[in-house]
């Protein structure tokens, strides 16, 4: 590591803040890190992990302290023994990222997804309870929690499992809710709120880092907010509350000054043609022909340029021995930061480095420069990046079919692995317009790649091992579909299933009906590889021996019949048009007398015409009389005047 | 057809020329025969048919449109609602019994002494609203044992002859609710005397002590839309200002209150405190004492990295009003219905520049927000990151007067005494508030006749009354405050009830949208047949008729 001078040009008051603040209360501490990892194609992904901690004895007396009494009331309020809140944007793309941080623990659907455990005597008393949480969350989040109802709420069986240490006591007596809203927006109005609940509130240490214009331009950014009892040997009980941001940034678009992103973001769209990068190697490539590169350059990046904004020192109540940031690259990447901070290498990790900052209030500044990749000590790919590991699944899903009536679902799960059988449940929580049908349900399997690469090998008893099911009620509850599945190395599983579109009623549909319907993200829980037994078991064990990981879906744009919403006052002329002309006809015959032609009374038709000519003979008279007199009187004036 | 209008087409000419000769017989004059006379049977079963038609659409059309257009409305009891808001259901009285603890005097001078101040009170009170009943002190034992059980009375007079030779003097305990009156022993009356010194005195004292009170209830009359024989002769403009102040100043009543206890600091320290022992040295007290009238739920936090919505370090008095950072402080709005009162302490080197004479209570340090809560400036502590309960002690004497304030407690008085009185305050409150509640559905359902009205809004409207009634019987005792806050909740519940607040709308050109198109071509064969039916049936009547 070198140190560069001119970081520590910038020469900060120096607050000297003792260091025993965070030693003065043992059960409440808190810790906060960042982690960045430099990933191929030019990416960056940064997790923000903050964790703070109070006494379980603490809690019940509404003292707070460093965990956030906004949410401590409301979990208290509503009986909330475990909670589990994501924001997400964007997609991870597995394919070039690798694996996913936290083993995908720490993630959600697109879109806000809730999960608690509640405490509570019955179903109702539960129900009653998770209306109670998600009002208040949806205030304290500014996020439309609210509209997760009974139709967006389901209850897992096999796919979550308590993450904190529960007494068995309270065990019996807890309620699972999920609930999904993949319709909403995640923005800066939801980092504000998180933001408040750290107790150095964005001000200084890594928080100070984060900003809403950076996050939610990023490639993929997820915020979680995860509540649990934990419960160390020999310890205190403590309730543990963990905000994690991650994020993957764009270095090249992260780089962009703020002030003209404006700007820039309208010359994206016609970038100048040099500044393209495109692939030089490609035989036609020319002035104004242009291939893009796969691989584009080196990475060369500070903490500055990528968050907008330098990292304010030190959050003083942190512990002074644990590192903030850390970077994880190969040891041959060159990193500078500045002055006065220590950098540790864990003997054990190759690829981790952290940095131990003074305790000052100085800002701390970290870059990552220009590898040259020719010259005298070329550098490759592998000085840049650690190589991401490969995921245990891969999971795509999409919508087939066509037409407004039928449609279906096809989910391709592939174990990348050659050597090693994934065991996972897949979760679906459908809305109820989409009713699905079960017994359409097929699990073909086949390998990924050779010749046999596509044709089904075996039955789909093979793969799926048990299907929990519990179909939609019309506006009441959506379907919820948990499937067990094994899938064996190297193969890809083709599972699809049909549903057909319900047509809605008139106030049913959003404003932008056209836009179509989002549907939630599947979840996808990889069992431990190492537990034979089913899910069911492994919950009565504890589920705890070894981590569970997750995986997620993009979330699905389901297109429904959209009427034409003039419809109703069209619908009722007809209708009435149509009862008008029968019933006018059926009267008429029942109640006329029918008689010969010369028989009736005249015909209207004529009579009409007969009183119209009448009427004018009357009305030429009069105007003739009138004229008359008229001229009479003119004569009488005449004759006076004369 | 045709042919048949070219046949009369020749005809009319002929006819036309009639017409302008001899106008009178124009129409009459009409070529083609008179079709058989119809037989009777069909003439019947036509007038069946259009009877029955209108029978099927009478009867049967017009019930299923009703029921399945009109609104529910339920039985609303409109005219007690009105006579509760108009205050025609209840007269406000509040009789207060006051024992009196003559000590060693005689039965009978005694009864004199209670005769004679008794009159004296009725001459000074012109307020008969609120009531003060003498009665002698059930049992008279020493005065280390004072009757403190007995929740009616509300002051307990204890005489003792003093050694002063002139002049009577008193003082109020200041624990308890006791006034001690002091006599010269020459001044006790005889049996048959008109008047006394004494009494008068004695009752000149519970005048200055009630007074509050009275001006506080008569204020609440006075600006509740009731209308009664009861209502306070005039209380000055002065006294209305005070007491309105003071009554704006306070929160809304509720059964619970949440208070929090905020430490803000714009640094890093200090981070913790001993807001707990704090509380319960300081604080516990007096909550204790409140705990028949509200409870209180407590909870702490520490904020820190939180600055203050001025920049400035010494804070004028326009500066008090946005010291508080409502966008970035945490002091999000409470949940479960019960109000928050917030109390912050706010580390830092601030100090408030000009103390408001306004309010006096206001230390140079600390500020009440109206219906919110109060900030305390507390400079740094010396032990930089630890806030000891010993610093906390003035912080939260300052917030125990404060809640009192918040609460609407009066000044005056032994702390028992202010919260009696707080307490007759607060159910008389409540029942005007209930009584106005339900005078503004009535009018609401009056006046927009389009509204639906659910049935538990009914059942609130019952219950409201029925606990109301309950209150105003035992007005000034111990029950009519529960049953005030239930009548409030309840009369609060079925105004604001859900459905009734997002009233559908359709205006009229929809509804002519909606039915005309049915009911235009339907309606007009109808009628028409109903109008031939009835013409025939006349022709036919005076034809019988010619024919008789």
């Amino acid at each position: 590591m070198q140190s560069l001078s001119f970081f520590s040009l910038i020469p900060f008051l120096t607050l000297l803040v003792s260091f025993v603040v965070a030693s003065t209360a043992p059960a409440a501490d808190y810790h906060e890190q960042l982690n960045l990892k430099p990933l191929p194609q030019n990416s960056l992904l940064a997790s923000f992990n903050f964790r703070s901690n109070t006494s379980l004895p603490e809690f019940e007396a509404h003292n707070f302290r460093f965990f956030p009494r906004s949410l401590g009331q409301i979990l208290q309020h509503a009986g909330t023994r475990e909670l589990h809140l994501r924001f997400s944007l964007g997609r991870w793309d597995a394919e070039t990222w690798g694996a996913r941080p936290w083993d995908g623990t720490k993630e959600g659907g697109t879109g806000v997804e809730l999960w608690a455990w509640l405490e509570a005597e019955s179903d109702g008393e539960a129900d009653h309870k998770w209306l109670t949480l998600t009002n208040a969350l949806s205030g304290l989040f500014c996020a439309s929690l609210n509209f997760i109802d009974s139709t967006r709420t389901i209850r897992p069986v096999m796919s979550f499992r308590p993450e904190g240490d529960h007494p068995n006591t309270t065990m019996a007596n807890m309620h699972l809710l999920h609930g999904v809203l993949p319709r909403e927006v995640v923005c800066t109005e939801n980092l504000t709120p998180f933001l408040k609940l750290l107790p150095c509130k964005g001000k200084a240490g890594v928080s100070s880092l984060l900003d809403g214009h950076k996050l939610f331009d990023a490639s993929w950014q997820s915020m979680a907010i995860d509540v649990k009892p934990v419960c160390q040997a020999g310890e205190e009980c403590v309730l543990q509350i963990e905000q994690t941001i991650d994020m993957v940034l764009d270095i090249e678009r992260s780089k962009r000054p703020r002030a003209n992103t404006l700007q820039t973001t309208s010359s994206l769209a016609h970038p100048p043609s040099h500044e393209l990068k495109c692939n030089t190697t490609k035989p036609y490539h020319a002035d104004d022909t242009c291939f893009p590169t796969d691989s584009l350059n080196a990475q060369e990046w500070t903490l500055n340029q990528i968050f907008g904004k330098p990292m304010l020192g030190n959050c003083p109540l942190t512990d002074p021995k644990t590192p903030p940031v850390c970077i994880q690259a190969p040891h041959s990447r060159d990193v500078f930061t500045s002055m006065g901070v220590e950098e540790l290498k864990e003997p054990g990790n190759e690829n981790q480095r952290c940095y131990l900052l003074p305790s000052n209030d100085e800002e701390f500044h970290l870059a990552l420069p220009f590898m040259p990749r020719d010259g005298d000590r070329p550098k490759t790919d592998a000085d840049e990046f650690v190589q991401p590991a490969t995921p245990l699944l891969y999971a795509e899903r999409s919508l087939t079919g066509h037409g407004q009536e039928h449609g279906g679902v096809q989910a391709i799960l592939t174990n990348p692995s050659p050597d090693a059988e994934v065991e996972f449940v897949y979760m679906e929580s459908l809305p109820w317009f989409m009713r699905i049908y079960l017994h359409t349900l097929k699990a073909r399997i086949s390998h990924r790649t050779g010749s046999d690469a596509g044709q089904t090998l075996r039955d789909d008893d093979d793969v799926v091992k048990e299907i929990y099911y519990r179909p939609f009620l019309d506006r009441q509850r959506g379907t919820q579909l948990e499937i067990r599945m094994k899938i064996p190395p190297g193969s890809t599983v083709f599972m699809a299933y049909d549903f057909e579109k319900t047509i809605l009623r008139y106030t049913e549909y959003p404003p932008d009906a056209n836009r179509g319907f989002d549907v939630a993200a599947a979840v996808i829980t990889i069992l431990p590889s190492n537990s034979t037994s089913t899910a069911g078991a492994a919950a009565a064990a504890g589920g705890k021996t070894a981590r569970m990981s997750n995986l997620r879906t993009t979330g699905m744009l389901l297109n429904l019949p959209t009427p034409d919403f003039s419809m109703p006052y069209n619908v009722i002329i007809f209708t009435s048009t149509c009862i008008a002309l029968a019933f006018g006809g059926l009267y008429n015959i029942l109640v006329r007398r029918f008689v010969g032609r010369d028989e009736g009374p005249e015909v209207s038709l004529v009579k009409l015409r007969k009183r119209l000519q009448e009427g004018v003979q009357k009305f030429k008279e009069r105007v003739q009389e009138r004229l008359g007199a008229v001229g009479k009187g003119a004569k009488k004036v005449d004759g006076k005047s004369d | 057809m045709s042919a048949d209008i070219q046949n009369d087409g020749d005809s009319k000419p002929t006819c036309a020329e009639a017409t302008v000769s001899l106008p009178a017989t124009g129409i009459a004059t009409v070529e083609g025969k008179e079709p058989p006379p119809e037989k009777e049977a069909d003439t019947r079963r036509r007038s069946w048919i259009v009877l029955s038609f209108w029978l099927i659409a009478v009867f049967i059309g017009l019930p299923i449109w009703w029921n399945t257009t009109t609104i529910y409305r339920a039985n609303l009891p409109l005219g007690q609602m009105t006579d509760w808001a108009d205050g025609k259901a209840c007269e406000p009285v509040f009789p207060l019994r006051i024992a009196l603890d003559v000590g060693a005097l005689p039965e009978q001078e005694a009864q004199n002494l209670l005769r004679l101040t008794q009159h004296a009170l009725d001459d000074l009170n012109d307020f008969s609203g609120h009531h003060l009943r003498l009665q002698l002190a059930q049992a008279p034992t020493e005065a280390t044992a004072p009757v403190r059980d007995d929740s009616n009375v509300a002051l307990t007079i204890r005489l003792a002859p003093g050694d002063a030779a002139h002049t009577a003097s008193s003082s109020l305990h200041p624990h308890l609710p006791i006034l001690d009156v002091q006599y010269p022993p020459n001044s006790l009356p005889t049996a048959n005397s008109p008047s006394s010194g004494l009494a008068t005195y004695i009752a000149t004292q519970l005048g200055a002590t009630f007074a509050e009170e009275q001006n506080i209830i008569s204020y609440l009359l006075e600006s509740s839309s009731i209308t009664s024989e009861h209502r306070p002769k005039g209380i000055s403009q002065e006294v209305v200002d005070t007491v309105s102040k003071r009554m704006t100043r306070s929160l809304k009543y509720s059964q619970t209150y949440h208070l929090t206890f905020s430490l803000f600091t714009n640094g890093p320290v200090p981070s913790s405190w001993d807001i707990e022992a704090a509380i319960d040295q300081y604080m516990k007290p007096v909550l204790d004492m409140l705990r028949p009238i509200h409870n209180f739920t407590i909870d702490t936090q520490v904020q820190l990295y939180a600055s203050p919505g001025v920049q400035s370090l010494v804070l004028g008095k326009e500066d008090l009003s946005s010291f508080v950072n409502a966008a970035e402080w945490p002091l999000s709005p409470s949940i479960g219905g019960a109000p928050t009162v917030n109390f912050i302490v706010y580390t830092g080197n601030h100090t408030i520049g000009v103390p408001s004479e306004a309010s006096p209570g206001e230390t140079s340090q600390s500020w009440m927000i109206p219906q919110w809560g109060s900030v305390y400036l507390l400079a740094p502590p010396a032990e930089a990151t630890h806030v000891s309960s010993e610093t906390l002690k003035q912080p939260i004497l300052t917030f125990t007067s404060h809640l009192l304030t918040l609460l609407g407690t009066p000044q005056s008085g032994s702390l028992p005494m202010r919260l009696s009185t707080l307490a007759r305050i607060r159910s008389a409150d409540l029942l005007l508030r209930a009584s106005s509640s339900l005078g503004s559905l009535a009018r609401l359902t009056l006046a927009l006749p389009s509204i639906s009205i659910p049935s538990n809004v009914a059942d609130g409207v019952v219950k409201t009354i029925h606990h109301l009634e309950l209150a105003c019987a035992s007005l000034g005792g111990a029950k009519s405050l529960e049953h005030a806050r239930i009548a409030e909740a309840e009369a609060e519940r079925a105004f604001f009830e859900k459905s009734m607040v997002g009233q559908l709308y359709f205006p009229d050109e929809h509804k002519v949208a909606v039915y005309l198109p049915l009911l235009g071509p339907i309606g007009v064969p109808l009628v028409m047949g109903l109008l031939n039916e009835i013409k025939a049936w006349k022709n036919r009547r005076s034809q019988k008729l010619k024919a008789a």
